[in-house]
This record gives structure tokens, sequence and C-alpha cells, in this order.
């Protein structure tokens, strides 16, 4: 039966399209890439599907794809499975010179149903920290009493991945609450390279690999106070990550709690409207890390199969080079389509962001691609 | 509708899949604000007691082993002439395919002698070739003072500028002839010899002993290839045979090739023996062994972008005045001492050229070999000097060694230190 609804053409290239997506190596596992987060720890990585970061990441604490918040889980009525992908066109702007960069990145992927009555379990992996980044600078050098000029490449290819279990149980008609375990686990491939310009020194090259692992606990709530007026709770506890080499531990740095919570109102069946607000404690991190705060406010219009979604962010980063945190401000649009009777969803969206901080800004337009299969 | 929906899905999944083929994450740093933590970190430093134990050996390449010759005319510096020996000639020759018995050789017309110039001092004008008669017993063991009486007479001279300025490089009175290899930019040389400059002596079997001094304007030195090169001298004779066909004695002219089977060359004076210090070159060839001890740090942990051999001359670099010579330094494949078999790969080998009469500080840059032990650990830290054209020239090098506190070789080098990577 299920063989026939997403038979045909459709059904072809949503498997292909599939696979893509989930034969993509781990290791690029990585979201937005900016370089605030050079010189820390990396860049977060959002825990939102496209249908949430289309809405401005408002609907994330209640969209059970989402790896922000379990307890949204207990409303999935089926296996799901889920992946996305997204490409980022960025202009960084500092020092009066602007740079167009290009990234493509799959940050979700997530499988979830529920196993016994009413008690959903999930799983799947998020982007974490983004470490890919690819610097070049010139300088000189006083070598043997002459000024050596130099370009120098410094390169970082990976991150850290969120491997997620979730687990979700609906205790009333009102009520679902949430847990999860993560396992936070990466690798970078890093190389620095320098060339003279003077050939009598050779080029320098070296590289190295570099693994991080880390884990994390987390729970959720979601409350519904009224009908149509939804209220989620979320906090997540992360250890710490320890990079190695080798079987050395090069570091080890502290990982953030993060709390948050959120509100949905549905004035109709066609009208969602939600916010959500997440502080996370990111200045455990040491020098150069800031708590941060980020707010999100959204719209879904359409209880069809082809819904308008709308939102807005803002807040701040956690890594910079100032006194204070680099901020961030964007839009997002998006919209959905169903096929074979709903079994198989395709999302698309599109995020303008902005941010700055310490005489650093960045432009950024992502277009999202997202695809949830229900078999 | 149908449709519809399957042309919307392709579409939306063809655009995301074409926008994401190909990164572009390269992005010029705004430093240190927005760069890495880690740096690069280059360090110079000089290694002046990292080199012990050198000495230096005589007779790895005797002259007449040598792939090149070198003729000197610098009055009271040097002097030093190419001496070589031709092949024998077959005493008849077969002169028709049929015949079953050889006609014999009786005499010579002329032989013409190809000298092959491989280096040469163009700033010295009127470059001038002569020709002396040496006796055929010259061998191994001849010296300048055996044959210094014989270069009294010369058979025949040639300026060889004055030659190349001809048209064609032709002197079509005498029959001499000089053109430049446009390849290998080596000057060949041919000169004509009558019968009575090239006798054949039937009782030598043809074989000639030849001597050769250079001379010019100004003191001046030439190297000529030799037969070790596969380009010695070359010899054709044109000879006259008695045909014997019956009553028939018309004498036969033909042309018959010889080689060299011996060349060397003879210098005065002769190179010192050796003593405390690091000799490199003359003939036969002297190397000096150096080995070298690097810090674990810099060996194990770090990548070497320059090194730099510092050398002290004792003395005066000796040789022809004006010239110079090319001085190699190598690796070891392993430390037998004077007989350390030498690791001969054009990347593994560092050179640097050396002027006679100099006395300035020598500096070699050795960073291919210093790499070379780093990339693998069981590799001796050993380095012999050599000259490039070993045993071919009298040039020769000395340096203070490591027993010479103030003027001991030394090591620059230029590192970079390991990459802090793993670090936020």
């Amino acid at each position: 039966m299920t063989a026939r609804r997403i038979d045909g053409w459709t059904g072809r290239v949503l498997l292909g399209a599939a696979v893509l997506l989930s034969g993509y190596p781990p290791v690029r596992l990585s979201a937005q890439d900016s370089q605030f987060g050079i010189r820390g720890l990396g860049t977060p990585g959002r825990f939102e599907t496209v249908r949430a970061r289309s809405t401005g990441g408002a609907f994330g604490p209640f969209d059970p794809m989402s790896p922000l918040a379990e307890a949204s889980l207990a409303d999935l009525p089926q296996l799901t499975a889920t992946a996305m992908g997204g490409t980022s066109y960025r202009d960084a702007e500092a020092a009066g010179a602007t740079t167009s960069l290009r990234a493509s990145r799959f940050p979700v992927m997530g499988l979830a149903g529920p196993v016994f009555g009413r008690l959903v379990l999930g799983g799947g992996f998020t982007t974490y920290l983004d470490r890919t980044w690819d610097v070049t600078l010139r300088d000189s050098l006083l070598l043997r009493g002459t000024m050596q000029p130099y370009s120098d490449e410094l390169t970082s290819d990976g991150g850290v991945a969120d491997l997620r279990l979730a687990a979700a149980l609906r205790v009333g008609s009102r009520f679902a609450l949430g847990v999860a375990l993560h396992v936070l686990s990466g690798s970078t491939r890093e190389t620095a390279a320098r060339i003279f310009d003077d050939t009598a020194y050779h080029a320098i090259k070296q590289s190295d690999e570099v693994r991080y692992d880390g884990v994390g606990v987390s729970g959720s709530a979601l409350l519904d106070l009224l009908p149509g007026l939804r209220l989620a709770a979320f906090a997540r506890s992360d250890n710490r990550l320890r990079a190695r080499l080798g079987d050395v531990v090069t570091t080890q740095t502290d990982l953030p709690n993060t709390v948050g919570g959120g509100l949905r109102w549905a004035p109709s069946p066609s009208v969602r409207l939600a916010g959500a607000l997440t502080r996370r404690t990111w200045a455990t991190a040491g020098a150069g890390a800031f708590n941060t705060v980020s707010w999100s406010a959204g719209l879904e219009v359409g209880s069809g199969f082809s819904p308008l979604r709308l939102g807005a962010r803002g807040g701040q980063l956690p890594f910079g080079a100032g006194a204070t945190a680099p901020t961030e401000v964007g839009v997002a649009a998006g919209t959905g389509r169903a096929f074979a009777r709903g079994r198989a969803l395709v999302d698309v969206g599109l995020e303008h962001l902005e941010r700055k901080g310490g005489g650093l800004s960045e432009r950024v337009w992502t277009f999202l691609l997202g695809l949830t299969v229900r078999p | 509708m149908r449709a519809l929906r399957a042309a919307w899905l392709a579409a939306t999944l063809g655009a995301g899949a074409a926008a994401a083929c190909v990164d572009r994450a390269t992005s010029p740093a705004t430093c240190p604000e927005f760069c890495p933590s880690g740096a690069i970190d280059v360090v110079d430093a000089v290694l002046g007691t990292s080199i012990t134990r050198d000495s230096a050996f005589r007779g790895y390449v005797f002259p007449y082993h040598a792939v090149a010759m070198t003729a000197t005319d610098a009055p009271g510096a040097m002097d030093s002439r190419a001496i070589l020996r031709t092949s024998a000639l077959a005493s008849g020759l077969v002169l028709n395919s049929g015949d079953t018995t050889t006609s014999p050789l009786v005499g010579a017309d002329s032989m013409k002698l190809t000298l092959t110039i491989t280096r040469r001092d163009t700033a010295a004008h009127n470059l001038t070739l002569k020709l002396y008669r040496l006796p055929i017993t010259i061998d191994s063991t001849t010296t300048f003072a055996d044959v210094q009486s014989a270069f009294a007479d010369s058979l025949r001279a040639v300026n060889v500028d004055a030659l190349l300025a001809k048209p064609g490089g032709v002197d079509s009175a005498t029959g001499d002839q000089a053109a430049i290899d446009t390849t290998s930019k080596y000057l060949k040389v041919t000169l004509k010899l009558d019968s009575l400059q090239a006798p054949y002596v039937p009782g030598d079997s043809g074989k000639l002993g030849i001597g050769v001094r250079v001379g010019a304007d100004a003191p001046t030195s030439v190297t000529f290839c030799t037969r070790e090169n596969a380009c010695g001298a070359a010899v054709a004779w044109f000879v006259k045979v008695d045909s014997i066909k019956g009553t028939d004695t018309t004498l036969i002219h033909k042309q018959l090739a010889a080689v060299t089977l011996f060349d060397n060359f003879v210098f005065d004076p002769p190179n010192p023996p050796l003593d405390s210090t690091l000799a490199v070159g003359g003939a036969p060839s002297a190397r000096s062994i150096l080995r070298v001890t690097l810090p674990r740090a810099i060996r194990d942990s770090s990548q070497i972008i320059r090194a730099t051999l510092i050398l002290v001359p004792a003395v005066p670099v000796k040789g022809a005045p004006s010239d110079s010579f090319v001085v190699e330094a190598h690796t070891v494949l392993a430390d037998f001492g004077a007989k350390s078999p030498l690791v001969l790969d054009a990347t593994r080998t560092d050179t640097t050229f050396v002027r006679v009469g100099a006395t300035d500080t020598v500096r070699i840059e050795v960073t291919n070999l210093l790499q070379f032990w780093t990339s693998d650990s069981t590799r001796p830290e050993v380095m012999m000097l050599r000259s490039q054209e070993e045993g071919g020239h009298a040039g020769e090098i000395r340096f203070y060694p490591s027993a010479a506190a103030a003027y001991r070789p030394a090591l620059r080098i230029t590192y970079a230190r390991r990459f802090p990577f793993g670090m936020p």
C-alpha cells in the first residue's frame, strides 16, 4: 500500500534525494559558517529543521523533528525521518574589504516514532559546533636580517556533531515530557601552511586531525495552557568539550547550559503564531566567549499541504573580538509541499542574517531544503 | 496537478543540488580578532657546536678517472697540461668484401684530432691550444716532471678565438675547425696534423702520445671532456693501404677512426698533503666528512625550512686564478667514515660555487639534506663535502675544522615549530 503511494516519478525523486542527503559523511556536518566562530570554539549549530528555521526559530520548541526540545516528539503520530541541507552565501566585511563566501551544509538528520503506547523515541544528529574555515593572511617576518614577506593559510574542516537519543511521553492530554542524552563527537582536519616570497625558504605545511568529545543531557516539557495556547520549556546541560591529538588531550573547554521557553498560539486551525527565548551560558568557554540570549517570533499560515512561514530572530553570538558579544538579527520565510498524501514533505526556506561585532559585519543569505518522510 | 507537484519537487531539489556543489570558504583574515589563536612560529638559530668529528680524506677520484681534465696556464700559480694516448691501428685492412686477405697499412696522409672543451674562460682572449708529441709510454703514474721536457716544441698551435671568428669556424688553409654545440654549449675543436706531425709508426701500431697546453692573453684555464665522460678526444686517421692485387701495387687512401685509450692531466704545484683542515677538491680528490647532531626538538617535531652550512676557509682557495669550482654537500647511506657511500640523488644534494683565491666564508644551503634527515630518523646525520667534477681539476679548498673553536663549521637553521593544533 505504502509502496504504491510513493511509487512513480515523484517517489523515485524523493528516494534519490533521501539517499543523497543521508549519504553525506558526518565530518561535513556543520551549519552556519561564520568568522565570529574562528577565534572561539566554532559557530554553534541551530537545533532546528527547515520548518522551524523558516519561522525564525520560533517554532523550534514545538516542532517534533527539531532537536531543540524533545517533549514535542510526544505528538509524533508515526515513524518519521527528516533531513535538511542549506547553502549559505555570505559577505564578510572587515576593515573596508568585503569577501564573498559560500558553503553548503547538512546540519540536521533525525528519525523518531512511537514505540510503546504514548512513549516516543527519537534519534539523530545535529551540528553542535561548526569548525570549518579557511583563512589567508599576508605578513612579513624579520629573518636573517631581512624582512621576508609570506602568505599564510590556516584551515579547519569539520566540526562537532550532537548525536541525540531522545524519549518523550505524553503524560496527560495537556502535558508532555521529554528527556535526551547527547553525545558530542567530531573531528577537524586542520592545516597550517606558509609560503615565503623568497624561495630560499621552503614552504611550511603542517596538518593534523583533532578529535572532539563530550556529553550532555536535556529535558523539556509542553503544557497546553488553553485550547490553542501551548507553553514549552526546555533546559540542557553539556559538560565539557575535550580536544584530542592522537591520545593526548590538548584542551578541555566547559560547555554551556541552556534554558529557554516558547509560547505558541493558534487562533484558528490555519494560523499559528509562536515566540521563543533561549539563554546559553557560553561565557564558561573561556576568554572571548559571552553568554547569549536569543529571541525569535514566527508565523505559520495554512493548514493544508502548502503552508506559508515567516519569522524573525535576534540575539547574540557567543564568540567575538570586542568587549561585548556580537549581535545577530535575521528574517526568514519559507513554505512546504506535501506529496504522496502527506507521507513525504519537502520544505524550503530562505533566511537572511546580519551579524555585527568587533569591526566585522556579515550578511548571510541561506537557502534551506528539507525532506521529511513518513513511511 | 500531479505533474505540477512533480515539477515543483524536481525544481526545488535541482536548485538545492546546484547551489550545494562547491564551497568557497577562503577568506582574508582580520587578525588577531578573527583569526585562529594559534600561529606558525618560525625560529632562526645558529647551531655553533652541532658539527663534530669532522675529518678529510684524499684518493676518491684520480685524474685519469675523472670526467674532466684541466689545462691551465697561470704562471706562478698553476700550470697544468692534458695528456692523452690514442689507440692502436690495425696492421691491415680488408679492402673489398670478397677479399680473404688483408692489405697492409703502409703510412698515413694526415690525422684529425678533435677535442671537446666543456668549460673555458671567455674573459681571456686569444685562447690558444698547442699540441705536443709525448712518448706513448705515458700512463697513470706519469707526473708533471716526467713529461715537462716533452713540452718543448709544439706540433701544432691553433688560436681558438680566431678560428671561431672564421666563417663556419673553418680554416681552409690548415683544415682546422671549431664549433659550439647548441645543446650542450661544448666547444669542439678539430686540428689537422700532417704526416710529419702525426706519423704512422708501424712499430707503435699507430699509437700516439699527445700533450695539450693552453695559453691566452691572460692567465686562463680550460677543461676538456674525457673518455670517462664519453666525450674524450676523437681521432680520425687518413691512411695509405697497399692493395697487393697481383701486380697492382696501387696505394689506397682510407679513413680510419681511433679513440683515446688513456687521458689524464698533470699539474704543478701538486696539492699539499692533508693536514687538520677540511680539504675538498684537488686531484686525486679530497672529501671532508662532517657529523651533525641536531637537537631532538628540531629533528623530531619541527619543520626545517632553511638550513645553511657555514664554513670558514683556512687558506685562500687554491687553483687557477679567476677560476671557480662547485662544492657539493651530500648525505650518506651509512656512516663508514671515509668509505661512507654517498646518496647520489639530485634532490638530496646541495651545492655552492667557490672562487679560487677567495677567503670569504662559504655558505652552502643544505635544506634538502636536513629535511631528508628529519623525514627519516634512521638516516645518519652525516654530510660529505666533495667537488663536483671530482678529480678533474686541481682546485682545492680547505676549511677550518671543528677543533678550531673560533672558526669551526656551523649550521644556521630556520625552522617552524609544531603548530598548536587542537587549540580553540
